[in-house]
C-alpha cells in the first residue's frame, strides 16, 4: 500500500520531507493494534490496518493544506493525537494518517482562567502548568496521557466532574479544519485572535463537533482549542516516590481522601445523594472492588492469588465502599466544614471511615487508567451511562447479572455492579461497566467476547432503557441509534454527509461497528 | 541469547498508552521536558518510539515485515536507556527493553548488523578496548605517585573501564586517590582488564560479549577480591546485569558484588573516613546515568511459562527501576560544603538519557549529540553551573554538547567533585 506519487509529492511539499513517510515499517507502527480501548476485539482484528502514509503537520495551515489534498485526491484521512481508542486507527485501505503531535503549543491566561492547547498536549502537561497558577481541570477516565483537545471533544468524563462539570462544556473558542479543508474559527476566535469566549457570534457549531460523544476524527481536525480552567486551592502538591510507587502528596490542611464502608448498597447511594444535596466534595465515587486489588497487587500473579482466594465472592457482594475527595478550595476552614458535614452523613447512615492514603495516584494530575490492562491483558468498558445515579446503579446490577452468563470467557468479578459516581454536584449519575478478558484466549472465546461487547450489552441497554449515547461508540449505530433517537443514526449520517461529503474523515465512523458485524460470521445482525 | 518470540506477548499486549515516552505523570513538568524517550522525541514518528517498535517487532515475528535498511535504522536508533521500561512497568509490566535487546540479537544472528557496530567489535577483539588503542597503554592512567597494591592483595578490585583508562583519566585518578586517602587496599587487573563489552551486548553481538565476559569474570575471581568497584555506569550494568544474563545466571550467583564508586565513596563520607573539607561553591545538578539508575537492578534468571490472563509460572522478579543507584551520588554532593544541588525536571527513573548509550554514539552521532544537547538545555533551565554525573560516557556526550552550544555549563563526574572537596585537587 502506498500513495500515488503525485499525492505523496503534494503532501511532501506541504510538510517537508522530514515529516512524511510511506515506508511500511514506519506505517506498521501506526497499525490498529495501537489503540488502547477496544484493542484485541473485532474492530481491531477485522477492520484495522496500517495506513498508506503518515504526515506530521506543524501548523493549522499545514493541516488545512493536507486535508485539502486528501479531498482533491479522495484520500481517506485519520487524525490522531494521543491515539487511545481503536476507532482512531485506520480502518480502510490507503488511508493517510495525520499525526498531530507537533501541534503541542500550550498557553494559559491566568487572569481569565483558560488555556489554549494544541492536540498534541496531554492532560498531565496542562495540569502541571495550571496547578502552578492555582488552577486545575479534570484528569479524565482515559488517563493523564489523553489529548486535552480530543478528550474535550468526547465528553471528557472524570470523577472530578462532580465539581467541574463535563469537559465538553468547558470548550471555548477553537480552530477547526472541517473535513473538506475549510478553516472555521469558532467563539470569539471568529472575531479576533482571542479564544476566551465560546459562544461567539452567529450559530454555535460546538454542538456539531462534540455532539454527545464526539466524532473520533470523523469530523475533521481541531487544531487549537481554548478550554476553561477552574480555581483550585493554592498549596503545592509535592511529587514523591519512585516508579511504580509515585504519588502527589496532599497538603493535609486542604485536600483529603476518605474511604467509607456502608452496610448496604442502598446506604451508600443515599450517602452519595446526601453529599450532593449538601454540596460538599470534589469527587464522590464508588469504584469497582477489583481496582482496590489492583492497587494492592505487587504483580499480576499476586493479583490473581488475592482475587481467587476462597470467600472472595461473599466479600465482594458485601463490599460497599465509597471514596470521597474533599478539597478546601477557598480556605482551610472550608475543608474543616466539609469534613464535619461528611462525618454527620456517614454517622447517620451507619458508615465507617477506613484508612486510605492521603496522596494522589488518581485523579488530580495522574490517572492510572492503563492499569486496567494489567491483570488480564484485555479490557474494554461496555457501558458509559450518563443519566441519573439511580439509573447507573440499576444498570450496573442488570449488567452484572447478564455478565454471569458470559463468564467465562470474561473475567470473574463476582457480581460487582461496576463503577458508579456522581457528576455535576449530583445532578448526573455515571455508570461505567468494565469488561476484562484474556486476549490470548481461544478464537471461539474471543468471538464470544465480541458478541458480548458489540451486541449483547447494547441489546440489554435497549431492553432496560439504559441507552444514552455514549455507548454508541462501541455498538452498531443501526442497532442503538433507533432506540436512542428514534432517528439518531440518520441524523449522524446526515451531519456526516453535510460536513464531509466525500466521507473521507476517518471512515467508516460512525458506522464502523456495523461494518464489523457485516463482515464476520460470528456476529448476527438480527435487529 | 534472548529469543524475540519470548516477548511476543509483550509486543501484542502493548496498548499504546505512551507511558514509555512520557515522564511519569506525577512528575510531568509540562510541555517542555515532558518526554523521556530521546529517539521518539528526536524522530517524532511512532516507529521510533518504544510502542511503535513493539508493533514492528510483532509484525516481524508474524512474518509481515521483512528486514530492510529502514528496519535496521529503527531497531538501532535507540539508546537503550530504559526510560520506556520503567515507564511501562509503572502500569503494565511489559518488557519493551528486553524485547528490543532480543530484536537486536536476532538481527545480528541473521547477519544484519550495522557496520559501525561491527567495527567496534573488531576493535575490541583486536585491542581489548573500545577505542582501538594499544592494550599496553590501558593501565597507564595510574598516577605515578600512588603506590600499586599487588594483585590479589585487596578486597576491592577496581575495574577501570575503557573510557577512564584512555580518555577520562581524571575519573579513574580521582577514584584511586580517594581510595588511597581512605586507606583502602585496591586490586587492579592491569593488562588482564579487557573492555567490559557493553557496546557488544547492547548492539546484539552476544557471542563477542560472552567472550569478554568470561575473560573478565575469570580474571576478577582469580584476584580474590569479592567486590568489583567501577566508576563507569556502563561497566556497572554490564558486570551486574549483562554478565549474568549472558551466562544464564542470576546476579546473586555470580560470586562477586559490583559497586559503583559513588556508592562506595558515599559510605566513606557518611562514616567520616573521607572528609570533604574544601568548599566547592557551585550550583550543580545531577544527571542520573541510565545504566546506574533505572537499569541497574540485579538480574534474576527466569524460566517458566505464561498461563491464563498472561500470568507467569513461576512469578518473575521484575526490574522496574525502583531500586537504582539514585541517592549515593546525591548524598556525596549534599555533603560537600558550597554545593547547591538542584534536580532537573527529569530525574531518577525519569531521567533523560545523555544519548551516548546503546550503540547510538557509533551509528547515530546526530541523535547522540541532539540528546546530549537537550540535557544541557535542561540543566541550564534550573540554573546549574555544572552537570555532575557518574559515568564517563555521559560526561563525554554532554561535554561535546557544551562545546558545540558554547554553553557555560561545566560537566563533571561526581568523583571529581568529591576529590576537589576531600583532596583539594582532581586526578
Amino acid at each position: 500500500m502506498s500513495l500515488a506519487p503525485e499525492v505523496y509529492d503534494a503532501l511532501e511539499a506541504v510538510v517537508g520531507s522530514r515529516y512524511i513517510t510511506q515506508d511500511p515499517v514506519d506505517c506498521e507502527a501506526y497499525s490498529g493494534s495501537r489503540g488502547g480501548h477496544g484493542k484485541d476485539l473485532g474492530m481491531e482484528r477485522v477492520l484495522c490496518q496500517p495506513p498508506a502514509a503518515v504526515v506530521l503537520p506543524g501548523s493549522t495551515r499545514e493541516v488545512q493544506d493536507v486535508v485539502r489534498i486528501c479531498n482533491r485526491y479522495q484520500i481517506p484521512f485519520v487524525p490522531v493525537s494521543s491515539y487511545w481508542v481503536t476507532h482512531c486507527a485506520p480502518r480502510v485501505p490507503e488511508a493517510l494518517l495525520i499525526d498531530l503531535k507537533r501541534l503541542n503549543s500550550l498557553e494559559i491566561d491566568d487572569r481569565h482562567m483558560f488555556a489554549v492547547v494544541g492536540p498534541g498536549v496531554i492532560y498531565s502537561q496542562l495540569l502541571e502548568e495550571a496547578m502552578r497558577r492555582g488552577l486545575y481541570t479534570t484528569t479524565p477516565g482515559g488517563g493523564s496521557q489523553a489529548s486535552v483537545v480530543a478528550n474535550h471533544l468526547t465528553c471528557g468524563f472524570s470523577p472530578l466532574n462532580y465539581r467541574t462539570g463535563f469537559a465538553e462544556r468547558r470548550i471555548l473558542g477553537l480552530e477547526w479544519v472541517a473535513p473538506d479543508g475549510e478553516l472555521v474559527r469558532m467563539g470569539s476566535l471568529a472575531m479576533q485572535d482571542d479564544p476566551f469566549w465560546g459562544e461567539g457570534i452567529g450559530p454555535d457549531l460546538r454542538g456539531v463537533l462534540r455532539g454527545y460523544i464526539g466524532w473520533y476524527g470523523g469530523m475533521g481536525i481541531v487544531t487549537r482549542m481554548a478550554v476553561k480552567l477552574i480555581p483550585f486551592q493554592p498549596e503545592r502538591l509535592v511529587p514523591s516516590g519512585i516508579s511504580p510507587e509515585t504519588a502527589l502528596e496532599f497538603p493535609a490542611n486542604r485536600i483529603r481522601w476518605f474511604n467509607i464502608t456502608f452496610p448496604t448498597r442502598e446506604d451508600l447511594v443515599e450517602a452519595m445523594y446526601s453529599i450532593a444535596r449538601n454540596e460538599i466534595g470534589a469527587a464522590v465515587t464508588k469504584v469497582p472492588v477489583f481496582w482496590r486489588y489492583i492497587a494492592r497487587a505487587k504483580s499480576k500473579e499476586h493479583f490473581w492469588e488475592m482475587w481467587e482466594a476462597p470467600g472472595k465472592e461473599e466479600e465482594i457482594k458485601n463490599s460497599h465502599i465509597l471514596r470521597v475527595l474533599l478539597v478546601g478550595y477557598t480556605s482551610e476552614k472550608h475543608l474543616e466544614y466539609e469534613i464535619r458535614v461528611l462525618e454527620d452523613i456517614v454517622k447517620d447512615l451507619g458508615g465507617q471511615f477506613r484508612p486510605t492514603k492521603q496522596s494522589d495516584e488518581s485523579w488530580l494530575k495522574n490517572a492510572d487508567s492503563v492499569g486496567m490492562w494489567w491483570m488480564t491483558g484485555g479490557y474494554a468498558s461496555i457501558e458509559y451511562t450518563i443519566d441519573t445515579l439511580d439509573c447507573g446503579v440499576r444498570g450496573g446490577e442488570y449488567l452484572a447479572e447478564l455478565k454471569t452468563q458470559c463468564t467465562p470467557p470474561l473475567m470473574p468479578d463476582y457480581g460487582d455492579p461496576g463503577w458508579f459516581q456522581m457528576g455535576e454536584l449530583g445532578h448526573v449519575g455515571y455508570l461505567e461497566f468494565l469488561t476484562y478478558f484474556d486476549p490470548e484466549d481461544s478464537e471461539d472465546n474471543i468471538h464470544k467476547v465480541d458478541e458480548w461487547y458489540y451486541v449483547t450489552g447494547p441489546k440489554k441497554d435497549i431492553e432496560i432503557g439504559l441507552y444514552n449515547g455514549f455507548t454508541l461508540q462501541e455498538s452498531p449505530v443501526y442497532l442503538s441509534g433507533p432506540a436512542y433517537g428514534p432517528n439518531f443514526h440518520l441524523w449522524m449520517d446526515r451531519l456526516k454527509g453535510a460536513y464531509d461529503p466525500r466521507r473521507i474523515s476517518n471512515p467508516p465512523w460512525p458506522a464502523d461497528v456495523d461494518e464489523v458485524i457485516e463482515k464476520v460470521d460470528w456476529l448476527e445482525r438480527d435487529w | 541469547m534472548l529469543q524475540l518470540e519470548h516477548y511476543k506477548y509483550d509486543a501484542a499486549r502493548c496498548v499504546g498508552c505512551k507511558g514509555c515516552v512520557w515522564v511519569d505523570h506525577i512528575y510531568m513538568p509540562g510541555v517542555q521536558f515532558g518526554m523521556k524517550c530521546p529517539s521518539a522525541a528526536c524522530y517524532l514518528f511512532d516507529s521510533y518510539a518504544p510502542y511503535g517498535r513493539m508493533k514492528i517487532a510483532l509484525a516481524v515475528m508474524e512474518g509481515r515485515l521483512p528486514y530492510s535498511d529502514k528496519l535496521a535504522d529503527i531497531v538501532y536508533s535507540c539508546t537503550m536507556c530504559g526510560a520506556c521500561d520503567a515507564g511501562c512497568k509503572r502500569n503494565l509490566d511489559l518488557e519493551p527493553l528486553l524485547l528490543l535487546e532480543a530484536f537486536r540479537q536476532r538481527c545480528v544472528a541473521q547477519g544484519y548488523i550495522l557496520p559501525q557496530h561491527r567495527a567496534v567489535a573488531e576493535r575490541i577483539r583486536a585491542t581489548h578496548n573500545y577505542f582501538g588503542r594499544s592494550h599496553e597503554d590501558r593501565a597507564r592512567w595510574w598516577p605515578e605517585d600512588v603506590k600499586k597494591t599487588g594483585r590479589g592483595k585487596g578486597d576491592v578490585l577496581y575495574f577501570t573501564g575503557c573510557s577512564s583508562s584512555y580518555v577520562h583519566k581524571e575519573i579513574s585518578q580521582s577514584i584511586i586517590r580517594l581510595l588511597q586517602k581512605a586507606k583502602i587496599a585496591v586490586t587492579h587487573l592491569g593488562s588482564e582488564e579487557w573492555c567490559c563489552g557493553y557496546s557488544l551486548v547492547t548492539t546484539g553481538q552476544v557471542e563477542e560479549a560472552r567472550h569478554v565476559a568470561v575473560h573478565n569474570i575469570e580474571a576478577a575471581l582469580k584476584s580474590g577480591a569479592g567486590t568489583i568497584l567501577v566508576g563507569c555506569a556502563e561497566c556497572y550494568k554490564t558486570w551486574k546485569v549483562e554478565y549474568p544474563k549472558l551466562l544464564g545466571k542470576s546476579t546473586a550467583d555470580m560470586g562477586y558484588q559490583v559497586v559503583h564508586a559513588s556508592e562506595y565513596l558515599a559510605g566513606l563520607v557518611q562514616d567520616g573516613t573521607l572528609a570533604p573539607g574544601h568548599a566547592v561553591p557551585m550550583k550543580v545538578t545531577y544527571h542520573d546515568p541510565c545504566n546506574l539508575g533505572r537499569l541497574s537492578e540485579p538480574w534474576t534468571h527466569w524460566e517458566g511459562t505464561r498461563g491464563r490472563f498472561g500470568t507467569l509460572q513461576p512469578p518473575k522478579e521484575y526490574r522496574r527501576g525502583t531500586y537504582g543507584v539514585y541517592e549515593p551520588p546525591r548524598q556525596i554532593l549534599n555533603n560537600i560544603p558550597g554545593i547547591e544541588l538542584v534536580d532537573m525536571p527529569r530525574h531518577r527513573e525519569n531521567a533523560w538519557c545523555c544519548g551516548f548509550g546503546g550503540g547510538v554514539r557509533d551509528a547515530f552521532p546526530q541523535l547522540a549529540g541532539w540528546a546530549a544537547g537537550e540535557r544541557v538545555t535542561e540543566a541550564q533551565s534550573v540554573g546549574a553551573e555544572a552537570i555532575v554525573s557518574g559515568c564517563p560516557w555521559c560526561k563525554a556526550g554532554m561535554q561535546q554538547a557544551v562545546r558545540e552550544s558554547r554553553s557555560p555549563v561545566e560537566v563533571l563526574d561526581v568523583v571529581e567533585v568529591l576529590a576537589r572537596a576531600v583532596l583539594g585537587r582532581v586526578g
